[in-house]
């Protein structure tokens, strides 16, 4: 689906996406926020389980809308454990063992718009095109649930393979870990890839 | 499909198992867990059924609600069980996201096409947990009387 150089410069798109991502999240919590390589998989829709896992988190979902065909979706993931920490930091909280409240849940609607704006800002003006995200939706559940309901409202019945980005994004002062997913289909990947070869020549 | 532990086979999305070892799938969203039990003989089969119409695609018949229950009974019956000892326990269809374009209530649609093609076949429904707004993880136990254990995100496990 990927060859190497495809995915090299779709890894790279992403890079520059997710600094700007950083960069957002770093200066809401006045910390250093460290982020890892990005990586890509191909892999079968039988085998996401592999990658994404029924561990409770919570899940900042965007569509992505604008100059680009196709859809995709970009997600922000938050282990729910981190959840508190990332919001506490946030708020100007310390209690861990509090329950989340509404305050909590509009900080991460918040936290997510920051940051997949960013993002997507980032990687469209690279591509020069505008992509936009829709407004967010937040599920705190299980991410691969979350994940198998995009794939199957896209109708991914005419293939059996997704490419999913992920990097890790994680304060090493709060102790909070993150995940920026995106998840394009076939139209919009084929797209963004025929851009990014564009550019390229 | 892998095994985890020795014990469990886990069905992905797509795929299906059959036998008397238990076999799990994990965060089925709006995905169908359709289990096919024979309570005979202690065997039975489960798909993990993503999609409501195969569009007359044969190579994944799992994925299909509409291809899945032939496939699981044809496969139980080779094993040796008559269909009408066979009983269904169905799990999933949830509705995760309700603010998307492009989500044409997949889960909803999903539960229907399942529960059709079971009408068709003469299959009665014994047990089941489906639609709302949360994930599931589902482990089949064909050898303890077909149970299924449904774990939700809150860490709550009921058996069906």
């Amino acid at each position: 689906m990927l060859n190497s150089q495809q995915s090299d410069a779709l890894r790279e798109l992403g890079n520059i996406g997710a600094a700007h991502a950083a960069t957002t999240l770093s200066t809401m919590l006045m910390t250093n926020i460290e982020m890892e390589v990005p990586e890509i998989y191909v892999i079968d829709i039988g085998k996401i389980h592999e990658h994404v896992s029924d561990e409770p988190a919570a899940l900042v979902v965007f569509q992505i809308t604008g100059e680009v065909s196709g859809g995709g979706y970009v997600l922000l993931h938050i282990p729910k454990n981190s959840v508190i920490r990332l919001t506490n930091a946030m708020l100007g909280m310390t209690d861990l063992e509090r329950e989340l409240t509404e305050m909590d849940q509009s900080a991460l609607l918040e936290i997510g718009n920051i940051m997949v704006s960013a993002f997507l800002d980032a990687a469209a003006t690279l591509l020069s095109i505008v992509m936009l995200p829709s407004p967010p939706s937040l599920v705190i559940d299980m991410p691969i649930a979350a994940f198998q309901s995009i794939l199957a409202a896209q109708e991914y019945a005419q293939i059996d393979q997704v490419v999913i980005f992920r990097t890790e994004l994680h304060s090493d002062q709060y102790k909070i870990a993150s995940n920026l997913f995106l998840l394009p289909n076939k139209p919009m990947l084929d797209e963004i890839i025929g851009m990014l070869e564009n550019l390229m020549k | 499909m892998q095994a985890l532990n020795d014990q469990v086979v886990i069905v992905g999305i797509g795929e299906y198992h059959v036998g008397r070892t238990a076999m799990s799938s994990i965060g089925l969203g709006s995905c169908i867990g359709l289990v096919i039990h024979d309570p005979e003989r202690d065997i039975g089969g489960l798909a993990h059924v993503m999609l409501p119409d195969s569009q007359g695609r044969t190579d994944r018949p799992a994925k299909y609600a509409d291809t899945a229950v032939g496939l699981l009974v044809g496969e139980i019956g080779r094993q040796g069980s008559k269909p009408g000892a066979l009983v269904a326990k169905i799990v999933g269809g949830a509705s995760m996201f309700q603010s998307f374009s492009g989500n044409l209530n997949i889960g909803d649609r999903n539960i229907e096409a399942v529960k059709l093609q079971l009408k068709r076949s003469n299959i009665r429904i014994a047990a089941e947990e489906t639609g709302g707004v949360q994930g599931r993880t589902i482990v089949y136990y064909p050898s303890d009387k077909g149970k299924i254990s449904v774990k939700t995100a809150d860490g709550t496990v009921r058996f069906i």
